[in-house]
């Protein structure tokens, strides 16, 4: 039997007076691609940072690989590759610089080192080498931020808005490493407004709403399988319709505009 | 010229401090800053300038006496802003106003205008406001032509630090600015102090320094205090010309394009001499120090700092016992100290400023982010240390006193205590005084208000109490008693290890807050 990858219990994050997270559960199956999605402020962004040890849940448990997670924990970190909302990279450096930084953090040998990154860069065309990081493209720093969550072979992979400003090539050769990936049993967890990629890609969804709160949880091959979803009474034959019926729709007409 | 835009831009800075104070901490660094630091120091600086107005028009030489406070503050002004940072910071840079409505023009009055009302400045505004009330006071000045002076001479003494500023700047984009910059700030921060003595022992020498100083703006301003006849004319004419003058130079540079840098691509090397420095380390922190390396000489800003720091011992040698009646070993001492942290002092007291989003790699990592600040204060240390021979070097060659080992014991010994307290200290600030900072930027000061106190407090510290010691406590600075400086240094040494355990734990526990800074969300 499979173990769960993710779990979380009852996580709560509190900023102050401010709840970001409130009483999330939430399960992710080893092996698959998992959406996590949410309008912006919703707190997604949050709990991929108590998922990484970033941040300090208020309360709540969160185990990953089976093993309870805390940011102390190095060695589940180093089965864990992360790519972060905001990239997290050392703008002087150059890309091969960064990700055999990376990749000797994470315990890889010279050998291997040398190896990954050479590959990892000639396969997402980062092979400008007279640039440092602060100069390349929005879309090129997220291509070295991906190759830095990868370089490792991590068990489970959390992706924070992914695909965003990457052309539609690198989208697609992202995706098909993702799928390679969790054929080998690891496990991605990522986040995404890109709602048609995150329906043809993810095999489950998570939708939270303001603050942090579970809404829906499901299989989203349904769609694929059956044509549509029944909730509430209503079929939904995309995940768009969905997610927007569960979080709100919004109207506003601006006379002016 | 749109001023109602410019107008809502200015009070968008202070909307922008204002919102700092919603935070506790933020009202409390308010409080200090403004009321019990800024305050107290803008009436104690007006004063000083009412003291030297008063004393100006007492001694009856009220002109020429104006000109020479006015060329003094106007030259520290100038000096410290380049030196230290002070008053330089951007808080629009041109690039975010092009997104406004506002033609260059309009920029540029809109950045210097919130330029300007920069604490530091008006530190020095208070100073002119004081001389020009003590003159009026006494009956030396003119009710309307005084405020007329000040405010030409201070918006010169902004426009003249902005340009020297904005020139280094450019320099540090050639190859050999590296080298450049540092040497033109150091004669810029020696040539009052080598030029007072020869003029004071040299009459003719004044004579021909008084005879350029006519043409400048403080000798204007001066004139325009304490006439009301053509030579205030003059005066008036000669401000407004170098208002003039400066801005069009400022506006000259700002809108030569930048050089940038050719495009070369380089070879993967993978073997650098920073993975071959950094081996030395456990290999657990090779890889960190490696990193941190890179970041760190890569940085114009640590670059300037670092090289200006080799032959400080050897001037400061040179030029301290020349100026002062001291025991110029005593002085040493205290120099040596400075070049135990001065090199990397500006990074030590901030280590996570510069990182921007790369702190949240850091806390990524499997190191822990313990490991991280070890890290980066490891590479510090070590790259200050490596000024402490060179400087031993210089004493050995530009010592005025006979020197024995013992005296090259004891200035080591210094040296090394400079070195831990300093970074030991250093690393307290880093997580109760972190700022955000431009790691791009080669002028300005980007410290907290902690990190400057400890920076510049500390430098003054080493430069006062050797000194202080010998009047006091003289044995302990005397070279028969050599073996002091080995229990200082270990007991520096034992608070930066101690310092290093302790300050692990509170930055896991203060790494969210951090986060929240390096990334600009706080």
């Amino acid at each position: 039997m499979r173990t769960d990858a993710i779990s979380i219990s009852r996580l709560v994050k509190k900023y102050g007076a401010t709840t970001a997270v409130e009483d999330l559960s939430l399960r992710v199956r080893s092996g698959i691609i998992f959406g996590f999605l949410g309008p912006n402020g919703s707190g997604k962004s949050t709990t991929i940072g108590c998922l990484t040890g970033l941040l300090d849940p208020t309360a709540g448990e969160i185990e990953i690989l089976g093993q309870r997670f805390n940011a102390e924990n190095a060695g589940l970190k180093r089965r864990m590759g992360v790519m972060p909302e905001t990239l997290g990279l050392f703008e002087p450096l150059y890309a091969h610089e960064f990700l055999a930084f990376v990749a000797r953090m994470f315990g890889l040998d010279e050998g291997n080192t040398r190896q990954r990154v050479t590959e990892l860069l000639e396969a997402l065309e980062l092979t400008d080498t007279s640039k440092t990081l602060s100069e390349y493209s929005t879309g090129m720093r997220k291509r070295v931020a991906f190759a830095a969550a990868v370089i490792h072979s991590p068990e489970v992979l959390f992706l924070d808005e992914p695909f965003e400003s990457i052309d539609p090539a690198g989208v697609a050769l992202m995706k098909q490493w993702l799928r390679k990936f969790t054929e080998q049993g690891r496990t991605v967890f990522l986040t995404s407004h890109v709602l048609e990629t995150v329906e043809r890609l993810c095999e489950e969804v998570a939708i939270i709403a303001t603050p942090g709160k579970l809404v829906w949880q499901g299989d989203v091959t349904t769609f694929g399988r059956e044509g549509a979803i029944r909730y509430d009474g209503r079929e939904f034959d995309a995940l768009e319709p969905l997610f927007l019926h569960l979080t709100g729709e919004k109207h506003a007409e601006l006379k002016w505009l | 010229m749109d001023f109602e835009l410019i107008g809502q831009l200015i009070r968008l800075r202070y909307r922008l401090l204002w919102a700092k104070t919603r935070s506790r901490t933020g009202k409390i660094a308010l409080f200090m800053a403004g009321y019990l630091l800024l305050m107290p120091l803008l009436i104690l600086l007006s004063l000083g300038g009412f003291g030297a107005g008063l004393a100006a028009v007492r001694l009856g030489r009220a002109e020429q006496i104006a000109q020479g406070v006015l060329t003094g503050l106007y030259l520290t002004a100038t000096i410290t802003s380049v030196v230290l940072g002070f008053g330089l910071n951007a808080i629009f840079s041109d690039m975010e106003l092009r997104r406004y409505p506002l033609r260059f023009q309009e920029r540029f009055v809109a950045r210097h205008l919130t330029g300007i009302v920069d604490p530091f400045w008006l530190l020095f505004l208070a100073l002119y406001v004081g001389l020009a009330i003590g003159l009026w006071g006494y009956g030396a000045g003119s009710l309307f032509l005084e405020p007329v002076a000040v405010v030409a001479l201070f918006i010169s003494n902004y426009l003249l630090a902005q340009l020297a500023a904005a020139v280094l700047d450019r320099v540090m984009q050639k190859k050999s600015g590296s080298v450049l910059v540092p040497l033109v700030i150091f004669g810029l921060c020696l040539t009052p102090s080598l030029v007072a003595p020869q003029v004071q022992k040299n009459p003719a020498a004044l004579a021909g320094v008084v005879r350029v100083l006519r043409y400048s703006a403080p000798f204007g301003a001066g004139s325009l205090m304490t006439r009301t006849d053509m030579t205030a004319l003059n005066g008036f004419a000669l401000n407004v010309t170098w208002v003039l003058v400066l801005v069009t130079a400022l506006v000259a540079l700002e809108t030569r394009p930048r050089r940038t840098r050719a495009p070369q691509s380089t070879r993967i090397r993978w073997d650098t001499p920073y993975d071959r420095a950094a081996a030395m380390f456990s290999p657990r922190y090779a890889p960190l120090v490696a990193n941190w390396m890179r970041f760190y000489l890569r940085c114009s800003r640590f670059r300037i700092a670092y090289l200006m720091s080799i032959p400080l011992v050897p001037l400061l040698i040179f030029i301290f016992p020349r100026q002062t009646h001291g025991n110029p070993f005593v002085t040493a001492l205290g120099i040596f100290a400075i070049a135990g942290f001065a090199p990397t002092g500006a990074f030590a007291v901030n280590q996570f400023g510069y990182v921007g989003s790369g702190f949240r790699r850091y806390l990524l990592l499997p190191a822990g982010p313990a490991a991280t600040l070890r890290s980066s204060s490891y590479t510090l240390v070590a790259l200050s240390s490596v000024v402490l021979p060179l400087s031993l070097l210089g004493w050995l060659l530009l010592a005025p006193v006979r020197s024995d080992g013992r005296m090259f014991l004891m200035l080591l010994g210094c040296g090394v205590t400079g070195l831990f307290l300093f970074h030991g200290i250093g690393l307290w600030t880093t997580l109760f005084g972190a700022r955000r900072a431009d790691y791009y930027a080669t002028m300005g000061n980007d410290l907290s208000l902690v990190g400057n106190v400890v920076l510049i407090g500390g430098m003054l510290g080493c430069l006062f109490l050797p000194r202080l010691l010998e009047r006091t406590l003289a044995p302990l600075v005397a070279p028969e008693n050599w073996w002091v400086v080995i229990p200082a240094a270990l007991a520096a040494g034992a608070f930066y290890f101690a310092s290093l355990r302790q300050t692990g734990g509170i930055l896991v526990a203060k790494r969210e807050k951090l986060l929240a800074m390096t990334e600009g969300r706080s």
